[in-house]
Order: C-alpha cells, then structure tokens, then sequence
C-alpha cells in the first residue's frame, strides 16, 4: 500500500468478480450495470448478472422477460460511449424458478428423475419458497459464468431481501439443507410408507414430524421422501458445487461492494452487513452511496437566511423574465429560497450520517457518493453519466 | 380503517413501512386506542423507531398507549408445540433433534404459518375484553414477497386439513383476516416505476389470497416547488453574469430536480390510483436533515387528514 487512499476503480481493475450487496431500493441493479458497463469501455469482456431490473434499463440492456440467457449489448453502443475496441457487454436476468429447473435437467440422470422431481409437489414448493433459494440460484449462476470462462468480470447484483445477509449464507444453507445423514435418513426405504414405518423406528421423532405436520399441513412427508429418493443421484455432484462457489465468494479476485443510501435505516442494515461480511472472510472492497443529497459548495456555505435569500432571488426573478405583460408570481422567489433551505438540510443529514457510515469502516475501503438524479436512469448514457461519480478521484 | 382489528402494512422494501406503520399507530393512539404494534423475523426497526420517539425531546403522549412486540415464527412455533406437548423433557428433545431443526428450515411456509398464528392470537384477545389487551394490532409486514407467503398460509393449511384442530384454527384465522370489518391490509408504496410495478403485483397477489386492500399510502411524495414551465424559462435564461452567482443557479436547478421529482411522482401516482378504488392517502416527502420524532408526527397528521373523512 502506498498510502493513497484505495479509489473504486482500483476495486473494479484489480477483481474479476463484483457482488453488489445491500439492502432492498438502493439502487443496487443500476450500480452493477454501470460497473460492468465501466469494465466494457476499459475493454474487458464484461457481464451483469441482474435480478430484476427496472422494465426500460432491462430493454435498454437487451434482456427480455425470459431468464437465463446472456445477451450482448450491441457493441456499436458502446463504441459510441467512447468504449476500447476489446470490450464487451453481456447482460442476464436470473430466473429463479428457471434457474432450479435447469440445475436439475443438467444433473438429472435420466429424463424419468427429471420428470420425477419436477413434478414433485415439495419440489415445487421448495424451488419457490425455499428461504434463500433465490440467492443461492445467484450464487450458482456465478459459479456457471465463472466456470465458462467467457467473461473477465462478473457484476453480480443481488435479490432485494429484507435481510441482505441471505446473501452471503445461502450457500451454507444450502449445504445444511442437504446435510447428507439426514437426506439418507429421508431417503430410507420403505418409508414412503408413511408415518407407522417412523413411529417403528424412532417413537420421539415420529410424534413430533406427527406434530409438526399437523401445524403446518403444507409439506406431506412421502412428498419429501419422493423428492430426497430422486434427488439423491443429485446430490453428490451438489454438494462439490456448493462448495466451489462458496470457495468462489472467499476467493482475491472476488470483491463485495456495498450499495447504500444515506438513510438511517439503511445505512443501520449496512453497517450491519459489512460486520458480518467481514466475519465470514469476505470482506468488503467498497462503498456506493446513492442518492445523496448535495449542493455546490458555494450554495452549501452560503449564509443567508431564507427571506434574506428570497429577496436576492426576486430580484435576479425580476431582471430574468422580463417579458411585459407576464411577471412572475411574486411567490416564486419564496418558493425557490425554501426549496434550497429544504436541501440545504437534508444534505448537512446525509453528509453527517455517511461521515459516521463511513468512520466506522476499514480505511482502505473506499467509498463514493452518487447524487439524487432525478428519474429513472434507464439507458446506457445514463449508467455511464455514473462513472462521473462513482470513478473520480477519491475525495 | 382504525376501526379494525388487524392492519397488515405491506410494501417494496425502501417504501417507509416502517415508518408508516408507526404513524398510524400514532394516529390510532391519539383516538384513544390502545395499540400493538409487532414485527415479524428479528427486524427491529419499528423497535428502534419507537425507542426513538420515546428519547425525543418532547415525547408524543401517544405513546403510553402503544407497545411493541416481536413475533418470531420459530418461537412461535415452539410455544404452540409447548401447548399440545405438554411434557418438558420430551419438548427439549424435540427442539434439539437434527430433524426439527431441519424442518423448521426447510418446511416452507412453517413459520410463517406459525408468525400469522400467534399475530391472530393477539388480535383475538382484543374481542375477548381481556385487561391487557390491544384494541388494535398493527403489523409491520417484511418486504412484499415475504408479506404474501405470510398471508396465503391459513389458506394453505386450511385447504391441507379437511378436519381436525389445525383445520378449525386455521378457520378462524382465516375468519378474522378475511373479515374486512376487522381486518385491513395497508399498502405503501412510492410513486417511482419499481416500487409502483411492485404495488400493482401485491394488489393482485392479495386478490389471490382472497384479501382486499384496506388502504393504500403513498409516501415520499414530491411536490414541484414553483410552476415547472417558469422554472424552465429560468433555467434557460441564466447567462453570463449570473453563472457566478452559485446560490441563483443552485436555487433554480434544486428546484428544477423537485419539480422532476414531482413529475415522475405524479405519474406513477397515477398508474397506482387507477388501478384501484381504495382509500388513498399521498404522504410528502419530507426534507430534513434528520427523519425523527418530529417528522412521524407530523406524516401522522397528515394520514389523519388524508384518511380523516372515514369515521374512526
């Protein structure tokens, strides 16, 4: 290390895999396009694994409706953008339901066991509901673009959970889930037979699954035992899987990127997140806060107050819209002095609460300040208006 | 809607549930009723809120009438297994065995069977008269996807069970939820394309589930600050001398992004009131330099005059 403060593009240059991580409505899929689209003008071969874009950025970047297929940005766009010749664009939707679908058609031995577990009910139930399911299906899709080797950086965007942590711990749920003692105890025979065979073999065990199913009346348990006797075959490449992608996350050339906003809650929830990221060795390379509120220095420190403020402004109204016969509502001025005081507030609050954000992280850990643009940013210009923001020089 | 029983606030993660929530329990408070406000799988933001609104300099009186409860489906689920199991022993084994842990896990839908479970226990009491009791139960929903899987799972077990207690408990819980005298869903949203798509999908998802929405709040509202035409024949007239004037140009372009903010609002806004004909309440957006006390209390106002025509 030299010193120097660490600079978002060095996080983006030196990594080939980007997880943006954060909590729900941060703007976390417009930051992971714009990263990659980054990446692409610096020519290298970059994709966006996104969850659920916004309806005109998802067009905008070619993807459809459908999931799971790359799609090319057109490369003139980016030419057009300034871009080097080499790079590339490649966007993805990740489908979660699909994403399953498809891990069990390229596992399944045989069509028959494919069929078997796609028309499982608790297969179903479990693809749709399964807690952290749609996170894992992320981690999996990374694990598949990593393995082809066809891209030198992943921008991983992540579902929007309550619990941002679902992220980082689907893999080890997963793993836990398919814990293999218990999947064999599942899958012993005869136990489709139901619940006289269970309560033979362990009178605990089967009273309380008696129980438990009563509470619930969701999951039949031959439905379960079904589903485990099928997937068994399954599951020894699994659990390898699991664990290469977890090893993946862990791995130097990963880097996670928190996606904030200068709320007290979120940024509650993201402080919370970079403590836990850094407890499960995969630490946090750098910080995006969006929708900061900001005005240009000199307004910042101006000291009038609002009425002194508002007859400055009248003035200046006056000598501007000079047309006879249409003079500007006499409110206006007020109008215009109240609204920059409004900001002027709300922008002293989002700078104290990112000073403290950003005083309770590792000092090597960068972090960057995207203002409040209005509207959508849903074109590829607009991911690239970002870059002004998210790669100047660190301040 | 105060007249009910249950309020379910439901939302897009970031669309202030949270804080909607508690000013309705403010609002509810101030009519005199005694209020429960729970939240669901360990989240604490409603907790820390109304920890905060307790701290403030001038704390509302309000809230000696609201307490706070943390519904967890797991404890929830355990406690109701404390009932039929009555042994003690027997109920240590069964927490600690691989098998249940598994199946708290993994069953889907189990906990949030058992969350709804407990949450209609709370409301119920409120009709039992008993002391302690809530007149209304305020539940802070997760994000909406979530907030769904929360609501359809009476009907799941119900449909599971053609007979016996689960069937019968289940029955009842649907009772009260599907009861719209006592029953209410609230729906917040914010007027921008991802929080509104997400708004239209919950209030179909609600129809499937056969529940109909109570309310719906739109928060976060901008509002233009001047005639955004005049604004644009300001912005197209700053020239020349008056680029050094920073304060000037500042004043106008702050405002020319609120009056954007207002239009994109606006819009989305209407795409949301149209596609239903509930109650509607538009909440600003609130520019401080911090969200505290102050601010819930006056989105509280604001909800009491945006919802004041109903009788209470």
């Amino acid at each position: 290390m030299n010193g120097e403060p660490a600079r978002l593009a060095d996080v983006v240059e030196r990594h080939r895999i980007i997880v943006c991580a954060g909590s729900g409505g941060v703007g976390k899929t417009t930051t992971a396009a714009s990263l990659a689209l980054w990446g692409a003008l610096w020519g290298r071969r970059a994709i966006v694994l996104t969850i659920d874009p916004a309806r005109r950025l998802a067009d905008s970047l070619g993807v459809g409706p459908i999931g799971n297929t790359p799609c090319a940005v057109d490369g003139a766009a980016l030419r057009r953008l300034g871009g080097d010749a080499n790079g590339t664009l490649t966007a993805m939707m990740l489908d979660q339901k699909g994403s399953w679908d498809e891990l069990v058609a390229r596992h399944a031995p045989s069509e028959e066991v494919r069929q078997n577990i796609l028309d499982n009910n608790f297969y179903r139930q479990l693809s749709q509901s399964f807690a952290g399911s749609q996170e894992y299906m992320a981690v999996e899709q990374l694990g598949e673009l990593d393995a082809c080797g066809d891209y030198d950086l992943i921008v991983v965007d992540t579902p929007p959970t309550q619990h941002a942590l679902d992220f980082l711990e689907a893999p080890d749920r997963l793993l836990a889930f398919l814990d293999r003692n218990i999947v064999r105890w599942f899958v012993r025979p005869g136990f489709t037979a139901g619940w006289s065979t269970l309560q033979t073999m362990n009178k605990t065990v089967g009273f309380l699954l008696r129980k438990v199913e009563d509470a619930t009346g969701v999951v039949a348990l031959a439905q379960v035992s079904d589903f485990f006797q099928s997937m068994g075959e399954l599951f020894d490449g699994f659990e390898a899987r699991v664990e290469r992608v977890t090893a993946l996350l862990r791995a130097p050339e990963t880097a996670f990127v928190l996606v904030a906003g200068p709320d007290e809650q979120v940024l509650g929830q993201a402080d919370y997140l970079a403590s836990q990221m850094g407890a499960r060795s995969m630490p946090l390379k750098g910080v995006v806060m969006n929708r900061m509120h900001a005005l240009a220095p000199g307004a910042e420190a101006d000291p009038r107050a609002v009425d002194a403020l508002a007859r400055d402004i009248e003035l200046r109204v006056a000598r501007l819209l000079t047309t006879p016969g249409d003079p500007a509502p006499a409110s206006v001025a007020g109008d215009l002095a109240a609204n920059l005081a409004a900001w002027k507030a709300r922008a002293r609050g989002d700078a104290l609460r990112t000073e403290i954000f950003r005083g309770g992280l590792p000092e090597a850990v960068p972090l960057v300040q995207v203002p409040d643009l209005t509207g959508d940013i849903h074109d590829l210009g607009g991911l690239a208006s970002l870059h002004d923001f998210l790669f100047r020089a660190a301040d | 809607m105060l007249a009910r029983r249950l309020l379910f606030t439901v939302g897009k993660g970031g669309v202030g549930r949270t804080t909607v929530t508690l000013a309705l329990a403010l609002e509810a408070a101030r009519r005199g009723k005694r209020v429960l406000v729970v939240e669901l799988e360990g989240a604490r933001g409603l907790e820390r809120a109304l920890s905060g609104l307790a701290t403030a300099s001038d704390p509302p009186r309000e809230l000696e009438r609201i307490s706070h409860l943390a519904v967890d489906g797991q404890a929830a689920l355990e406690e109701y297994l404390g009932m039929v199991v009555p042994v003690r022993r027997l109920l240590r084994t069964i927490f600690d065995s691989a098998i249940y842990q598994y199946f708290v896990a993994a069953a889907p839908g189990l906990k949030e069977l058992m969350a709804v479970g407990k949450i209609w226990f709370e409301a119920d009491r409120s009709q039992s008269g008993a002391e302690d009791a809530a007149d209304i139960v305020l539940v802070d929903g997760p994000a909406t996807g979530h907030s769904l899987q929360y609501l359809r799972m009476p009907q799941a077990a119900f449909e599971a069970f053609p007979v016996g207690l689960v069937h019968r408990e289940a029955e009842r819980v649907l009772g009260l939820l599907r009861d719209p005298s006592a029953t209410a869903v609230v729906v917040v949203s914010t007027a921008e394309e991802m929080p509104a798509n997400e708004t239209l999908e919950i209030f179909s998802g609600l129809g499937e589930v056969g529940l109909g929405v109570g309310a719906l709040v739109v928060n976060q509202v901008h509002r233009a600050p001047c005639d955004p035409a005049l604004l644009e024949r300001l912005e197209g007239s700053l020239v020349g001398g008056d680029e050094d004037d920073v304060v000037f140009c500042e004043a106008v372009r702050r405002a020319r992004e609120e009056a954007g903010w207002a239009a994109i609002n606006d819009h989305h806004f209407a795409r949301l009131a149209a596609s239903t004909d509930v109650a509607t309440a538009k909440l600003p957006y609130l520019f401080c330099e911090e969200f505290g006390a102050e601010q819930v209390i006056e989105l509280s106002a604001v909800l009491e005059s945006e919802f004041g025509g109903e009788s209470a």
